[in-house]
């Protein structure tokens, strides 16, 4: 086909093109000012995954369980175990690849965020496990957002009861507007910052963090726009997952 | 937060008279009642500032509660060549006494100083809260203030002493005063072989290099504590609402902590002349919740929070009396 051939070398591909373009039409869901791409079932050893692309976070979800608990005392709940790993290439500087302590803020909040929606107690004695690889971050708020859908999709995609799916999203007063889902330096700029998780289907709230100063009625507003974003990405979960369970 | 472990029964019994029409709590009180705080200031006499906070000390023990001791400790950067950040930064830590905690594990005290920690650090080291004294020489100095908390006990509502203690320490906390100072060439020596001439050159009032020549600086005074840190009314209070939905309660013991499954954190901040503004949240635990219920807790948080900054800032007031005036007589009594 090609003049220059070359036998001897492995030979690279012909065409190489940047992953947006070589997305199909239907592939992402345009919401109204934010691109998100969220794909289930990608990690085939794992009992359930997802993985969750939004402007410049990307993050892979793997959820094994039920499974056994190493701990010897009984517990008649489930327990819900969140471990995040940030890749060294993630972040702006080069993150070391040991477990570092940062990890365990979002793996808390995460937990938080799913905590609520997970029919724990009908898993006694055992433990389900997420684990969270961030492969391109974009300030830690994001990540947890992104993080607290990616496992709630995972825990859907494995089969694991629950009482509906978590969503979540950040919000930040800049001066005197509310910017949803601000990108890292946006958020090194506003004045406060809110990350809010909630179950669009019971209409409930799992999580909600504040930081920075707020008046009382802008951290009211910004629950409140959260929220209606939150059922729309509602839907794009509510879709992927549609989309995996008729692939198979 | 280490909840200790209390059997079915006992959460029961506790949560049915929680939320019985007229609440019943174990010592008697009314579901917004704190119990009493004891607070006191200046405890580490080393430290630029430090306070010791004990909510619900039994009178005839003396002992018992929430005790938690904060020190605030400067220490000079160098912005250049070291971690130094240009108007100087805070960084806190939380470490829990083991004796605090002695039903929880090595590891799992760790995980729980490092969730206190990082909670903290999160709310106080915020630049909205930033005090503005907290730099020495531009481009070459700046403090680092360290604020460290140590929990020596452990009876309750944990983060309302955490931020308390937080602030009466950085209330108390002074700011040694210094004065910037250049070194200047000896003109006496001979110009040649010598790299650094700077008096050959002639002052002129445009030159903004001038401002460069400040390379040290010295304390104005050794004996001095200094001026009070910036911004002091900025620290936020915490108040700790434990929730059955719809209703709350607040100040809660260990035994009402492990039966209560969710809580909300509010911080508030009264700056003077201000509207109280909302300086951190943290939702934890498991229980339905919606965004009405929310937005209405915040409004009731704040008037609690309220009452509670009036209090302290009364007694760290007094503390600051007190504590003039014993070094006045003792100054007196010297003399």
């Amino acid at each position: 086909m090609q003049a220059s051939f070359d036998r001897r070398r492995v030979n690279g591909p012909d065409e190489s093109l940047a992953p947006r373009e070589n997305r199909g039409e239907g592939e992402g869901l345009w919401t109204s000012d934010q691109y998100i791409v969220l794909k289930a079932g990608l990690i085939s050893q794992a009992n359930g995954s997802a993985y969750v692309e939004t402007e410049r976070t990307k993050i892979a979800c793997a959820v094994y369980g039920p499974r056994q608990s190493k701990s010897t005392t009984f517990s008649e709940k489930g327990r819900l175990n969140v471990e995040v790993k940030f890749a060294p290439f993630s972040c702006s500087s080069r993150r070391a690849p040991l477990r570092d302590a940062e990890d365990r803020s979002l793996a808390v909040h995460i937990q938080q965020s799913l905590a609520q929606s997970v029919r724990l107690e009908l898993l006694p004695k055992s433990v389900i496990d997420i684990f969270i690889t961030v492969i391109e971050s974009d300030g830690n708020e994001a990540c947890v957002a992104a993080g607290a859908v990616a496992a709630s999709t995972a825990l859907a995609n494995a089969g694991i009861e629950m009482l509906g799916l978590v969503v979540s999203c950040v919000a930040s007063t800049v001066g005197k507007e509310i910017w949803l889902d601000p990108t890292e330096e946006e958020s090194r700029l506003a004045a406060g910052t809110l990350g809010f998780a909630c179950i669009p289907a019971l209409g409930t709230i799992t999580s909600v963090w504040q930081r920075g100063s707020m008046l009382p009625i802008e951290a009211a507003r910004c629950m409140e726009l959260c929220q209606e974003r939150c059922t729309d990405i509602h839907q794009i979960v509510a879709q992927a997952l549609l989309d995996d369970v008729r692939e198979i | 937060m280490a909840t200790i472990s209390l059997s079915k029964s006992e959460k029961a019994y506790i949560q049915s008279s929680l939320k019985a029409s007229s609440s019943l709590r174990a010592d008697g009180r009314r579901p917004h009642d704190y119990r009493g705080i004891a607070l006191e200031t200046g405890v580490a006499p080393l430290a630029n500032g430090s306070a010791r906070l004990n909510i619900g000390k039994t009178n005839h023990e003396q002992s018992g509660g929430t005790e938690v001791l904060a020190a605030t400790k400067l220490e000079v950067e160098d912005i250049e060549n070291g971690d130094g950040v240009e108007g100087g930064r805070i960084v806190c830590s939380v470490s829990c006494s083991p004796s605090a905690y002695p039903h929880v594990s090595y590891a799992a005290l760790d995980d729980l100083q490092y969730d206190y920690t990082t909670l903290v650090q999160d709310i106080l080291a915020h630049p909205s809260l930033h005090p503005p004294n907290l730099s020495i020489l531009r481009g070459k100095k700046s403090w680092l203030l360290a604020l460290d908390l140590v929990v020596l006990s452990d009876s309750g509502n944990i983060y309302d002493a955490l931020f308390m203690a937080a602030r009466a320490a950085l209330w108390d906390t002074k700011v040694p005063r210094t004065r910037s100072v250049e070194y200047r060439a000896n003109g006496s020596r001979p110009a040649g072989g010598n790299d650094m001439d700077v008096d050959q050159e002639k002052q002129s009032a445009l030159d903004t290099r001038q401002v460069k020549t400040a390379t040290d600086f010295e304390l104005e005074d050794y004996w001095d504590e200094g001026e009070p840190l910036g911004g002091r009314d900025k620290w936020p209070v915490c108040i700790t609402l434990n929730l059955f939905p719809p209703l709350y309660y607040l100040d809660a013991a260990l035994q009402e902590e492990a039966a209560t499954p969710l809580r909300l954190l509010l911080m508030f901040s009264f700056k003077s002349q201000a509207p109280a503004s909302l300086q951190g949240m943290r939702l934890m635990g498991t229980d339905d919740i919606d965004l009405s219920l929310v937005s209405g807790l915040i409004k009731e948080g704040e008037k609690h929070a309220g009452e509670l900054f009036v209090a302290i800032n009364a007694k760290l007031k007094e503390e600051d009396i007190r504590r003039t005036e014993k070094a006045r007589r003792r100054f007196a009594a010297v003399r």
